[in-house]
């Protein structure tokens, strides 16, 4: 495995009162690529994923150890300015969730939190965002439409605009095309493709073909545990841990 | 079991749905069909002067005129009345032969008459007075008739040229004519009801204009009636004597009334005639039209709802309601925000939680009370205010009043709003209170207006607090948020414990009350488009 890290944590735990989500957690996340983060149900890798721009916040009674570091920062620090951290870090969610708003508020909602107001700026980071999300071809008619008037595929792309609109550098992604029929995650993973060249993106997948698919590295999570990282060829034709080969090749999980 | 079971639940559904149409149908048609009446209804003559007169309303020229050809026939009316006392007025006539007598006797004296023929003249006189008088005090027909005979019978044979006695025998044989046609016995009756029907054409016609007598103080009694259906009822009450009777088939039950036409009572005199044009005229006298008095909304009214509208009721009661949700609303969601968003689950918020429910059930005097001794007792003179009743104090009231419903609709509607709204947009990098502002409140609004219609409903139509802490009766309408004002609800109620004016116009009752049934209809249904329409707006459909 090789490139530039972005994002590593360091022993990074990740506790539900006394229970831990994630334990002790140590990897590199490396600039510009896909990084597919793998694993059975309960795993721990979308608490992982989310704990990376902090949304686990949110959640009562819960704690961390040790430190995830975005560009020399420890995100979990007390001077982290968390506005800044989850526009620079952007999240695409499960199931889609546009706002119910038109298509451009919900672009622009980003946009507008950081203060930017001219509408003419916004008309463009909006068509741009639109454009790297493959849906500006589909919606730029009808731009004052409800957002929840789309598809589920259209919407999700949508929401990956939305993320694009804070121009982040890392996107998570938590299982984006669980809830997506065959055409539209096919259009979401070439959409993958392409981002790929210019953004960092940590996916969440249930679908080994998916992380095979698309993704550059793979990390096997199990019971709260990193397992085994490496380049996904690596992982997929010869793992070295007898548990990540029992999961590939469907044995368990 | 089951099937029996499921059946029974079926038919209960179904009962208890078609009890509440049955009822909703008996209680509210009949109130809507009547109240409506206060709006559409067959307005006279007397109506459209009075829109003319108290508001300048109609064409005056078109007025005038009608009330001209109006005002010939009722002094045509009138004037049988009159003819018809004068006739039988038997005190003037009393009075007015003693007066001929005396003068008979000065002119005799002028004209230098002395000595017997002098003596038997004014002798002739005195017997022709006597007797006249002491016929008068007679009810017996037959006696009145035959002296009065004697006296007629002397007009000839005396020398009784003057003026003055044939006068004397023209009275006379105007009395007979009377006489002849009524039976003298029942005269103290047709007094009694001669000064019935004149108080009761006073009521129908408008005061009789007289240029010595002052227009009356009351604005009800200086126009007849405004109404076809008012006016039907005041001729019912003069064309008809109405008498309770024993029930000759069950004299022993309860009295029946009996209403016997009184043109048959005054049959032969020329009162007979009074009642047969009175009701042949009477179209022709008020020229009932159908009138729809949409003013009736924005008039106010005088003397106790006798005439005009329910224009200030209307307005207090916006501007009660409107005042109220201005406090009512911000309060509620902040405080459903807190308790969503913000609040641990502790004892301390299961206490609040706890007390917002229980304050949804205290009866709404209770909070009149508490209105009356915290707004209007207590902080107004802490402000130099006058301690009474005023909009302030009434809508702090209410607002407390709706507060719980408030919260609690919020709070459900903010908790229902689906949690990856939330994360998406802090996910974005937005704080809480942006999100809650940008996203989470929007998405709520319509469960939000849900709490606001429910409120409003409440507001609008609550009484008793109203009565305690801004309501007045009568009074002008409100300049500033420290008067008190009327409500459609106090006003209800003041009219329906009111004196009998408010009970002469039911409709007027129904009219404020089927107001303000339909102001909260028509509130209800502009917020339920207001929400289907947001709802459709966040759906995107």
């Amino acid at each position: 495995m090789q490139g530039n890290t972005i994002l590593s944590a360091n022993k990074f735990s990740f506790y539900y009162g006394a229970k831990a989500g994630v334990n002790e957690i140590t990897m590199d996340i490396y600039q510009k690529g896909v990084t597919a983060i793998i694993g059975p149900s309960g795993c721990g890798k979308s608490t992982f994923l989310r704990s990376i721009n902090r949304i686990n916040d949110l959640i009562p009674n819960t704690s961390t150890e040790g430190e995830i570091i975005y560009k020399g920062h420890n995100i979990y620090d007390k001077t982290t300015n968390l506005i800044e951290l989850r526009q620079q870090i952007g999240m695409v969610f499960q199931r889609p969730n546009p706002f119910p708003k038109s298509i451009f508020d919900n672009i622009a909602y980003g946009p507008r939190l950081k203060g930017v107001k001219n509408r003419s700026e916004l008309q463009m980071i909006v068509e741009e965002s639109l454009k790297k999300s493959a849906l500006w071809d589909e919606v730029k008619d009808n731009l004052k439409k409800s957002a929840l008037a789309l598809s589920g595929g259209q919407q999700q792309r949508l929401c990956i605009a939305r993320a694009l609109a804070t121009k982040p550098e890392v996107l998570l992604m938590d299982e984006p095309c669980s809830a997506l029929d065959p055409i539209a995650t096919s259009k979401i993973e070439d959409l993958i493709e392409e981002l790929k060249t210019s953004y960092t993106i940590i996916i969440v997948t249930h679908s080994m073909q998916q992380a095979a698919r698309v993704s550059d590295h793979t990390a096997f999570f199990c019971l709260g545990n990193l397992i085994e990282y490496n380049n996904t060829d690596l992982i997929f034709t010869n793992p070295e841990n007898k548990q990540t080969e029992d999961y590939i090749t469907g044995r368990f999980g | 079991m089951r099937i029996i079971l499921d059946k029974i639940f079926t038919i209960t559904a179904w009962f208890c749905a078609i009890m509440m149409i049955v009822i909703l149908g008996i209680y509210l048609l009949p109130m809507f069909s009547k109240g409506v009446t206060a709006v559409v209804f067959q307005g006279t003559v007397e109506f459209r002067e009075l829109q003319l007169v108290k508001h300048g309303r109609g064409d005056e020229k078109a007025v005038q005129q009608e009330l001209e050809k109006s005002e010939k026939l009722r002094n045509e009316l009138r004037a049988i009345i009159s003819e018809f006392r004068k006739g039988m007025n038997r005190e003037a006539i009393g009075e007015r032969i003693r007066d001929i007598y005396k003068d008979y006797k000065d002119e005799l004296k002028n004209k230098g008459i002395e000595g017997d023929q002098y003596r038997t003249l004014y002798s002739k006189a005195k017997e022709i007075r006597n007797a006249f008088c002491d016929l008068l005090e007679s009810n017996d027909n037959n006696f009145v008739l035959s002296e009065l005979d004697k006296i007629l019978a002397q007009r000839n044979n005396l020398n009784f040229e003057s003026k003055l006695t044939q006068e004397m025998f023209r009275l006379a044989e105007n009395y007979k004519h009377n006489v002849e046609k009524i039976d003298l016995a029942r005269q103290s009756e047709n007094e009694t009801a001669l000064v019935e029907i004149e108080g009761i054409l006073n009521v129908l016609f408008g005061p009789e204009l007289k240029s010595d007598s002052p227009a009356p103080l009351l604005a009800k009694d200086q126009f007849g009636m405004t109404r076809w259906d008012m006016v039907e009822r005041q001729l019912n009450l003069i064309l008809y004597e109405h008498k309770w009777v024993t029930n000759e088939e069950n004299p022993d039950g309860p009295l029946v009334m009996e209403s016997i036409p009184r043109k048959d009572i005054f049959a032969g005199t020329v009162m007979a005639d009074f009642f047969v044009r009175l009701e042949n005229e009477a179209e022709d006298i008020f020229k009932p039209r159908l009138t729809i008095y949409w003013n009736y909304f924005t008039d106010d009214n005088e003397s106790s709802y006798f005439i005009g509208g329910v224009g200030p009721e209307i307005y207090g009661t916006i501007i009660l309601t409107v005042m109220s949700m201005v406090f009512v609303i911000p309060f509620g969601i902040i405080t459903a925000a807190w308790l969503v968003e913000c609040a641990r689950e502790n004892i301390f918020t299961s206490i609040i939680r706890m007390s917002i429910n229980s304050l949804a059930g205290v009866p709404s005097i209770v909070f009149g009370m508490f209105g009356m001794a915290f707004f209007v007792l207590w902080a107004q003179p802490q402000f130099e205010i006058d301690p009474e009743a005023c909009i302030l104090a009434g809508s702090l009231t209410l607002a407390l009043l709706t507060l719980p419903v408030m919260i609690r609709s919020s709070e459900e509607a903010i908790r229902s709003v689906p949690q990856t709204y939330k994360e998406a947009s802090l996910g974005l990098g937005a704080g809480r209170t942006r999100t809650f502002i940008l996203v989470t409140l929007p998405a709520a609004l319509p469960g939000i207006l849900t709490g606001i219609i429910l409120s409003l409903s409440r507001v609008a139509g609550e009484t008793a607090p109203v009565l305690l802490t801004a309501a007045v009766a009568v009074g002008e309408v409100p300049d500033s948020i420290l008067d008190p004002t009327r409500t459609l609800a106090t006003s209800s109620y003041y009219m329906a414990i009111g004196d009998r004016i408010a009970a002469m116009v039911p409709h007027k009752q129904f009219g404020m009350v089927v107001t303000l049934i339909t102001m909260v209809l028509l509130l209800n249904a502009a917020a339920i488009i207001l929400r289907a329409r947001i709802f459709k707006k966040l759906k995107g459909h």
